[in-house]
């Protein structure tokens, strides 16, 4: 996005709210929106239209999950593992899901770069573990067959 | 409203609002903290502090407390444990520190913080004098029961910025140095980045950790995370002997510890004192200390002998200046001698110094302001400074602070927290500048105006107090000016009453709705404090003004009422009560006959030249016009280079003696080191001299002894000696408990005193004096302003190898539409010329600059903007050429 375009629509974004430093997290998510992760340059340039210093914003950056600092596959997996979740087999469901996309352990993004997977903490429902968000969208009470035809769908789409 | 709680079966009580964690203290009961800070806000983010709390159950239909059978108090404890740093206190509450279930809380804490901390105590800076390590001690289970395979490890030593290292694995993530930097040293260049395990300090700022507070960082640290390059594996804590001192390198006069091993200093930390620094110092003060172990110190009197300069002993040296001085004085009379003394020596010195000039050799040439400062002073505060009792630590809703021309955190920088701090308890802030500073930021008023107005503007801020009534239809002015008091009122309306804010508008540039409101604003308040600086200008009429206001504002005379000003050096405020100026002798009594001014001694207006501690033809690399030119140094400033005789002085570190601060308050400092070879301190050459020239009565063994004489003989200093100087403070106001200031000792805390001014006095009378503003500047062309910076090109400054790179180079900051106009970027050197003298430098777009306004700060390396200003000059003449260099 153009820096004129962003600056257009933040001054939209700025009047809901009474200091501009509250616009933080709406004005990173525009300057994501379109590429899906946050440059160097956004950083600097929503610590500019903001007035605050470059160290906060990444450190606001690096407290979401929301955000990323590196281009992801087209569709996001986020699968968490946090305790809740693996006790209810979550993070060997996870290891396996890598492996059947030919990933590592740990997750990164598939050659064909369609996905990327990735552990997270805790998504706010433990109760229908295992659970992954994929891109903005939730899918829950997952089994492997369950994941595979999603995944088959996602590729199907492209 | 006071509260009674029961802490441990013991009763106390304090204020409402009061944390059960300070109730706790109050008592002698310590809560262990990792997070907590008496400075800061509370956060409870490490739970160190876990205490079982129980509330008095109230019955509902009496509203009184419930009591059982046996008459004692029904209380309901509260289900979990509470953090005592989150959670204030309230009647009947009863907290309980010491039972099983806080042990195992505290036991469980640690063990947890452990898994994730190397205990690398033997190598660590912080061991000896560590939170950690003690409340490991006391408190943990000893042994942990996680598996020491899976400990987290990560960063040793990164580089947070250039003067602080950060150890990620020994941090325990208590904010203490995030929550310094954004709430108190308003940098906001640390932040803990990331989630959980995963979480750590970093600073992305360019460059990284920007403040110019930084090292406090690495005292309230609780762990060993945080090191200064300055002291990282240079000393354990328990070899170190402690002195303590004052801070020489600006007029706040911060109290500080000189740490010291095997004769030398390896660190320097804070010294409490509230009035003054509370538990901080900035950067310069901390690691600029390294003038004193310099190779490049003067050790042996020199002494020119045919064009050289050769070693001499004290003997041969000081009889051959009293020799030569005598002759002159013989021949050409003792008005053909002049003194020049700096302002960073002690008040005995310069006391002594303006004594050997006035009484011995009979001279009246005396002055300390060389260079751009040559002429600046300050005759206000002795009637209208701050009275005895201000605290600006405690300041906040009620009181209006004016700062006018002048960048704390450049020129004064823990003044700068101060003034921040009471901003955000609430004070009103009127910064008027006529650049954008950092203390904008706070200021509830900004008012820029055009360099060469402030003392319109405060015309204008006088014409509104006189002449404009509140909403509620009542006067400005003061109550508290009693009028039998005050003289000249009517004159003084009258005066002003052409200065409307509408006519300031169209000469400073300041809005006329900006002023009348920064005025009510002001004027509205029931304390008022003025702060003002060199950049202001030094117009007789400005000072006037500000009394004035002072005065009919009724912010006089009173605790947390009247003016401070912004001097440059550390005791520039001692030179002046000590009448190191040619027309004021000591305690501000005028002087009957006028000496010269430093200006008119360097331009050949005496034949013999007596320096100490001044470097006066730095700045003009004019010839040295002069039969006899003697020096007392630390170092071959180029004016010693000049000179017939060279005298080696003693650095702070190295001797006793008392500075003034721009609060008037008078501090003593004790010797830490031996001086370096011959060395003597300035005030020992000084009586020395004075006997071989004939005087009687110079008989001073130390400066406590001249210290008495000054005590004796001048009314401002009546009440003081070092005793008294050097009285304990009362433990109440003294929390340097390493905890929270960072040492494993309790260093020592004195408070210094306050000379009192004439507001003070029941019986004094104001006189309201009219001065014309001087003309109007110029609405159109460029104006030259020098501003002063931290980390200027001093000497002293630049014996610190750690602080190089901080060091400001040689530049001329340009607005970024003046750069656009005239082509220029960053880095492209730009011609700028006044009068007969040009300069080709580095430019620096600096978005803080109005249009118009250029800026070169002040004694950077060769003296740049006193070169092309000359001296006493704050600001350009008019005829200023700018323009970019050809060929760049
Ligand atoms: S570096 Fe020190 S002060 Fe900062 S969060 Fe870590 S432990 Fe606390
Ligand atoms: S503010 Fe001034 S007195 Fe205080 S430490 Fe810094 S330079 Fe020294
Ligand atoms: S722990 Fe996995 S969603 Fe909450
Ligand atoms: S939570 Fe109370 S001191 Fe950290």
């Amino acid at each position: 996005m153009t820096s004129q375009a962003f600056y257009e629509e933040l001054q939209g974004v700025l009047k809901k709210y009474p200091v501009k430093q509250s616009a933080v997290l709406e004005a990173l998510y525009i300057l994501q929106r379109d590429k899906n992760y946050l440059s160097d340059e956004d950083i600097h340039t929503a610590a500019e239209a903001l007035e605050m210093t470059v160290t906060e914003v990444q450190a606001i950056v690096g407290f979401y999950s929301l955000f990323r600092r590196q281009p992801t596959g087209k569709y996001l997996i986020q699968v968490c593992t946090d305790l809740p979740c693996a006790l209810r087999g979550a993070d060997a469901f996870y290891r396996r899901l890598c492996e059947r996309l030919g990933l590592p352990p740990e997750g990164g993004t598939t050659a064909d770069g369609l996905f990327t997977v990735e552990e997270v903490v805790c998504l706010a429902a433990c109760d229908r573990a295992p659970v992954a968000q994929i891109n903005l969208q939730y899918f829950e009470h997952l089994t492997d067959q369950a994941m595979d035809a999603v995944i088959a769908r996602l590729r199907e789409q492209g | 409203m006071d509260v009674t709680l029961t802490i441990d079966n013991r009763e106390v009580t304090v204020p409402a609002g009061t944390l059960i964690v300070e109730a706790a203290r109050r008592i002698g009961i310590e809560i262990p903290v990792f997070c907590y800070h008496p400075k800061m806000l509370p956060v409870g983010m490490c739970r160190m502090c876990l205490v079982t709390v129980g509330l008095p159950v109230v019955n509902r239909e009496t509203g009184r407390p419930e009591v059982d059978a046996a008459g004692q108090r029904v209380i309901r404890w509260l289900p979990k444990p509470v953090t005592a740093c989150t959670e204030p206190v309230s009647e009947g509450m009863v907290v309980i520190t010491d039972s099983a279930q806080v042990a195992a809380d505290r036991k469980g804490i640690l063990e947890f913080l452990l898994t994730s901390h190397p205990l690398d105590c033997p190598i660590c800076d912080k061991g000896g004098e560590c939170p950690l390590q003690d409340l490991t001690y006391r408190h943990s289970p000893g042994v942990s029961r996680f598996d020491i395979a899976s400990k987290y490890h990560a960063a040793k030593a990164y580089p947070l910025g250039d003067l602080i290292v950060l150890d990620r694995e020994r941090c325990i993530l208590c904010a203490r140095c995030t929550r310094f930097q954004q709430e108190i040293a308003d940098d906001p260049v640390l932040a803990i980045e990331n989630r959980g395990r995963d979480a750590m300090i970093v600073s992305y700022s360019e460059p990284a950790f920007n403040s110019h507070y930084s090292g406090n960082t690495t005292d309230i640290c609780p762990v060993g995370a945080l090191t200064t390059r300055d002291f990282r594996f240079h000393a354990r804590p328990w070899e170190l002997e402690h002195t303590a001192s004052v801070c020489n390198h600006c007029g706040v006069g911060c109290n500080i510890v000189l740490d010291t091993r095997l004769g030398r200093i390896v660190r320097v930390m804070p010294r409490q004192n509230e009035l003054v620094n509370e538990v901080w110092i900035c950067d310069k003060g901390r690691f600029a200390h390294h003038f004193h172990a310099s190779s490049q110190r003067l050790t042996v009197p020199l002494m020119r002998q045919g064009g050289r300069m050769v070693e001499v002993s004290w003997d041969e040296a000081l009889q051959h200046v009293a020799t030569r001085l005598r002759a002159i004085c013989e021949q050409h009379g003792a008005e053909a001698i002049g003194g020049i003394a700096g302002a960073r020596l002690p008040n005995e010195d310069l006391y002594l110094f303006q004594k050997l000039l006035r009484q011995v050799i009979g001279t009246p040439n005396v002055d300390y302001r060389v260079g751009l400062s040559a002429g600046f002073e300050d005759d206000i505060v002795a009637e209208v400074g701050v009275a005895c009792g201000t605290d600006l630590g405690r300041v906040g809703c009620g009181t209006a602070i004016l700062v006018l021309g002048s960048d704390l955190d450049e020129e004064a920088p823990i003044l700068y927290l101060r003034v921040a701090g009471a901003a955000r308890h609430g004070a009103t802030l009127i910064n008027a500048g006529g650049r954008a500073t950092k203390l904008d930021q706070r200021a509830t008023h900004v008012l820029r105006y055009r360099y060469g107005s402030a003392t319109h503007l405060v015309l204008g801020l006088l014409h509104v107090v006189l002449h404009e009534t509140n909403e509620q239809g009542r006067a400005l002015t003061g109550n508290e000016i009693v009028p039998g008091r005050v003289r000249g009122l009517a004159e003084l309306r009258a005066h002003v009453s052409e200065w409307t804010p509408e006519r300031v508008a169209t000469i400073s540039g300041v809005p006329a709705e900006a002023i009348r409101a920064a005025a009510h604003a002001f004027a509205a308040a029931q304390n008022g404090i003025i702060i003002y600086g060199g950049e202001a200008g030094n117009h007789p009429a400005l000072r006037r003004a500000i009394a004035n206001l002072a005065i009919v504002t009724g912010f006089v005379g009173r605790p947390n009422n009247g003016v401070i000003a912004v001097l440059a050096h550390a005791n520039s405020r001692g030179a002046e009560d000590l009448g190191i100026v040619p027309h004021r002798l000591p305690g501000y009594a005028p002087a009957e006959r006028h000496g010269l001014n430093a200006t008119e001694m360097v331009q050949g207006g005496v034949r013999a030249l007596l320096v100490a501690g001044a470097d006066p033809f730095a700045i003009s690399a004019r010839q040295v016009n002069l039969e006899f030119l003697v020096v007392q140094e630390l170092f071959m400033s180029a004016t010693a280079q000049q000179a017939d005789v060279v005298l080696p002085a003693v650095a702070p570190g190295e001797r006793s003696g008392s500075y003034t601060n721009l609060e008037r308050r008078v501090q003593y400092f004790h010797p830490a080191l031996l001086p370096p070879g011959m060395a003597r301190p300035d005030w020992s050459i000084l009586r020395h001299l004075a006997v071989l020239l004939g005087a009687g009565g110079w008989d001073y063994a130390t400066p406590a002894a001249v210290f008495e004489e000054m005590a004796r003989t001048i009314p401002l200093y009546a009440n003081m000696s070092y005793e008294r100087l050097t009285q304990p403070v009362e433990i109440s106001r003294h929390m340097a408990h390493y905890i929270y200031a960072g040492m494993s000792y309790q260093s020592e805390a004195y408070e210094g005193l306050q000379w009192p001014t004439l507001a003070e006095q029941a019986m004094h009378t104001f006189v309201l004096e009219w001065q014309a503003p001087p003309p109007d500047p110029p609405t159109r062309g460029v104006v030259l302003v020098a501003p002063r910076v931290l980390y200027d090109g001093g000497t002293l400054l630049g014996q610190t190898q750690l602080l190089a790179s901080h060091v400001v180079t040689s530049h001329v900051a340009v607005s970024p539409q003046d750069a656009a106009v005239w082509g220029l970027a960053d880095g492209q050197r730009v011609r700028v010329a006044v009068c007969a003298r040009e300069i080709a430098l580095p430019c620096r777009v600096n978005p803080a600059l109005p249009t118009g306004v250029i800026a070169i700060p002040r004694n950077l390396a060769n003296n740049v903007a006193e070169m092309l200003l000359g001296e006493g000059q704050l600001f350009s003449p008019a005829g200023l050429i700018v323009e970019k260099q050809q060929g760049s």
